[in-house]
């Protein structure tokens, strides 16, 4: 390691909402490294890029850097960019459709000439030299949509630093940078980091992909529960062993629920399934089955439930419910089917944010109510009271603003909206715990277990690999749009899901 | 805050044990933030009927029925607006499209000398009116401030050709007159048949799966589709809604004015636009609902009449109908910021 510190991140601890997020963090990242930070879902990660780049504030912790100490309580994102911080986030904040040089010159500004004109000829001239010094093979001119998905990557990355004179000066961070990369663009992209930092720059990388962090990184410190497990170089540990720390101690034995009806009638029967980035896809569930489904990012889990609910088309396969065939591309009728289907991303595809409780609740089912000209308040506000205590939300009337429930009793009210929908055979989750606290994840997780007790199959694609072992009787691993393995041995551990998923070789 | 006492001990966050209090505050301003309008509307009606410039007019008989009158165009013009709207579609057809319904009912009572004919015409090229819209905007996509507000222009197009700019005098069937001018318990008649519209929109809104889900694809046009709503054929519905009560209204203009004029439709546009507005921030405040939209009615007519019987220039009544707008609209909007505040910090 180098003896030079680029910045140095001690003590931080934030708490929300009675969680510790971090607990006491330390994290030295030297000049010219690479210092991947790599932890599960809910280890703190993205917890602390966020103080570190000032959109939360820490409840306690310093940071040093060469220019001189913050303290990490009043972190701004001003502090953070005067600290010599520079970040690059996974959703790409660029402009497609304008020229190499106007998304290396917006934000910035223009060279003028006479007049305060843009001086098109000294523009150009400084976005060459920008160019080359970021080994960035482009015509200033091209619109940017025309480079390489790792070229685009680069250029982000020299947006943020062109005006660095020098590079020892700041710390770029890289939130899952290659997440959305072909094979072959990650190489490209995995260069050009170790070009940066051999020029001086310290880059902290930020990966779920433990294959890449074991190619590039220098040193490793993973983060697990909001404490830091370990920082070692990379050269002194194994694939197995950065497995194990983000893990952690080795995993509770899953004790099977024999209450569960397991492997009964089967429910769904897909055939061959493709369409959009997934391509070949055959799977059965049994009723009462719960079968996981995980992989890296972009793997194409979320497509694979919206290919069978009919939210996006089919290109070819065939989906049936109990036997009977669902018309590819229709929600109404996998609706009809018994089909129910939980989206990922709450706010945008599951929350309706200015209706109420209720209004959330019945949505899409108001029909049920409807008799002699007249939608029934009286008994839809006892279902949703009987809702409320059999999917655990808690709000304090059927009429409260669902934008004031807390993240966990909004998804709550979305999951109640299907499962207290009459003849569900086949509930499809997607990623049902993102973004919730960890009180009310194991609440989610009863809630799925009884519909499977009740008689449903279930298909939860979800990244949080410890809750799939606890809860899944298989779990199907996907990479690129395809099932690779199938993990139904008992008991399922988190090792043997994270190898998998890590694992290149591919059964089909 | 309440949403987490059922878990946590109230002990806990109330040390002083002052829970009760913002309960009580909160409440106080659920109150004040749906019936403000209200409120401020009997405030609006004191001042004029105290005001020594206005009082000897503006609390008679005679006022009340113009004002009546006057708004009952208003309302239905206004419904026609707000149902698109609630499905998060924009249609600045209603007020041309009342226009050109009274053309068309006068055109046809003038000629058949029936009055249900006259009607059912003005009330028919209404819905032809949202149907062509409704297919324009759920086939070709095109963005429906753009869409409607192209149609505007067609149909001002459409209703100079048929009338050559002069207005329908002559010929109408005597029952519009009657109507125009006849009074049940007191209370002119088109404005029993507003506020009947006005209760059948509010029905549809609030008590039938149509309203519901209306509701759901304004709020979450995506969530909608998840959930199994057909949100283009419901979009088309609301459109088509829209041009009935457009219809409905032209044929209530052609009554209370005794003629067909090619000019007044598209002058409700914005009055309607603006009443729909105001009317979002009361009664079910944050969502546009029938309840508020005639409270906000209400205010704009009893403030306007005010003014004009104070003597005051038709100028201030437009520059004090803008500046409750934006000034309701912009309360709305610090009410639901403070909220949202209270909800982070609890």
């Amino acid at each position: 390691m180098s003896t030079a510190p680029a910045a140095r991140v001690s003590g931080v601890t934030k708490r929300f909402a009675g969680t510790l997020a971090l607990d006491d963090v330390e994290l030295e990242i030297a000049a010219g490294e690479i210092h991947a930070l790599v932890g599960g879902n809910g280890s703190g990660k993205s917890t602390l890029i966020k103080i570190l780049a000032g959109v939360h504030t820490a409840d306690a912790g310093r940071l040093e850097t060469p220019g001189g100490a913050t303290d990490l309580r009043s972190a701004t994102p001003a502090l953070a960019e005067a600290a010599g911080f520079r970040f690059v986030h996974q959703a790409q904040s660029t402009f497609p459709e304008l020229t190499v040089a106007e998304n290396l010159s917006i934000g910035r500004g223009w060279e003028t000439g006479p007049g305060k004109l843009i001086s098109e000829r000294r523009v150009r001239r400084r976005v060459e030299a920008v160019l080359e010094r970021f080994h960035i093979d482009a015509d200033p001119g091209a619109p940017l949509r025309t480079l390489g998905p790792a070229a685009q990557a680069m250029l982000t990355i020299a947006r943020a630093l062109q005006d660095q004179a020098d590079s020892r000066a700041h710390v770029l961070v890289l939130d899952e940078p290659t997440a959305a990369l072909p094979p072959a663009e990650v190489e490209i992209l995995l260069a050009a980091l170790r070009r940066y930092a051999s020029d001086g720059t310290a880059v902290l990388f930020v990966s779920h992909r433990l294959d890449e962090v074991m190619e590039v990184a220098d040193t490793v410190t993973a983060l697990r529960d909001g404490r830091r497990t370990a920082t070692k170089p990379r050269a002194e540990l194994t694939h197995d062993e950065l497995i194990e720390l983000i893990a952690g101690r080795p995993v509770v034995p899953h004790v099977a629920d024999t209450a569960r009806l397991r492997g009964g009638a089967t429910v769904l029967a897909a055939e061959a399934i493709g369409g959009g980035s997934v391509s070949d896809v055959s799977l059965t569930v049994g009723e009462g089955e719960i079968v996981g489904l995980t992989g890296l990012a972009g793997a194409g889990t979320s497509t694979l439930l919206r290919l069978l609910f009919g939210a996006q088309q089919r290109d070819c396969g065939t989906v049936a419910i109990d036997g009977r065939a669902v018309k590819p591309g229709s929600i109404s009728d996998a609706i009809v089917a018994g089909m129910a289907f939980v989206p990922g991303d709450r706010a945008t595809y599951g929350v309706f944010d200015s209706l109420t409780v209720a209004e959330n609740l019945t949505a899409g089912g108001v029909g049920r109510y409807w008799r002699r000209g007249w939608v029934r308040g009286r008994q839809e506000r006892r279902d949703v009271h009987a809702a409320f205590g059999r999917f655990l939300v808690r709000a304090s009337s059927p009429e409260q603003p669902i934008a004031q429930l807390s993240g966990g009793n909004q998804q709550k009210v979305v999951m109640a909206r299907w499962l207290s929908r009459p003849g569900r055979r086949l509930v499809l989750l997607d990623e049902p715990t993102q973004g919730i606290d960890v009180g009310a994840r194991e609440e989610l997780w009863s809630v799925v277990r009884r519909a499977a007790a009740d008689g449903a199959g279930v298909i939860v694609a979800s990244s949080m690999l410890e809750e799939l072992a606890d809860t899944c009787d298989r779990v199907l691993v996907m990479r690129r749009g395809r099932i690779v393995h199938e993990v139904r041995e008992s008991p399922i551990t988190v090792d043997r899901l994270i190898d998998r998923i890590h694992s290149v070789e591919v059964v089909s | 805050m309440s949403v987490q006492s059922s878990t946590a001990p109230a002990v806990e966050s109330s040390p002083e044990g002052a829970r009760p209090a913002p309960a009580r505050r909160r409440r106080l301003l659920d109150f004040a933030e749906a019936y403000g309008l209200i409120l401020l509307t009997i405030a609006v009606i004191a001042f004029f009927a105290l005001l020594p410039a206005s009082s000897d007019t503006f609390f008679t008989m005679a006022n009340l029925r113009i004002v009546l009158v006057d708004q009952a165009v208003l309302m239905v013009v206004a419904l026609a607006v707000l149902v698109p709207m609630v499905a998060g579609v924009w249609n600045f057809t209603p007020g041309a499209a009342a226009g050109m319904a009274s053309i068309y009912a006068a055109q046809v009572g003038a000629s058949s000398g029936s009055f249900a004919l006259a009607a059912l015409a003005g009330i028919a090229a209404g819905a032809v009116v949202g149907a062509v819209v409704a297919v324009l905007i759920t086939t070709t996509k095109i963005n429906s401030v753009i869409a409607t507000f192209a149609m505007t222009i067609i149909i001002a197009g459409v209703v100079d050709l048929e009338t050559g700019g002069n207005s329908i005098v002559s010929g109408l069937p005597r029952t519009f007159n009657t109507l125009g001018t006849g009074e049940v318990l007191g209370i002119p008649t088109l404005f029993w048949l507003a506020a009947i519209v006005a209760a059948v929109v509010h029905y549809l809104m609030r008590m039938t799966p149509f309203g519901r889900s209306l509701y759901a694809t304004g709020a979450n046009r995506q969530a909608a589709k998840l959930v199994g709503l057909r949100v283009e054929r419901l979009t088309a519905l609301a459109l088509i809604v829209s041009g009935v009560l457009a219809g409905i209204a032209g044929v209530i203009l052609l009554a209370r004015s005794g003629a067909g004029n090619p000019t007044v439709g598209p002058g409700f546009t914005i009055p309607a636009f603006a009443a729909v507005f105001l009317g979002a921030v009361a009664v079910r405040p944050g969502q546009w609902n029938v309840g508020g939209l005639i409270a906000a009615i209400a205010f704009l007519g009893a403030l306007n009449s005010g003014l004009t019987l104070a003597g005051a220039a038709a100028s201030v009544s437009a520059l004090a109908s803008g500046l409750a707008l934006l000034v309701g609209v912009g309360f709305a909007n610090v009410f639901a910021r403070q909220r949202g505040r209270q909800l982070e910090t609890s």
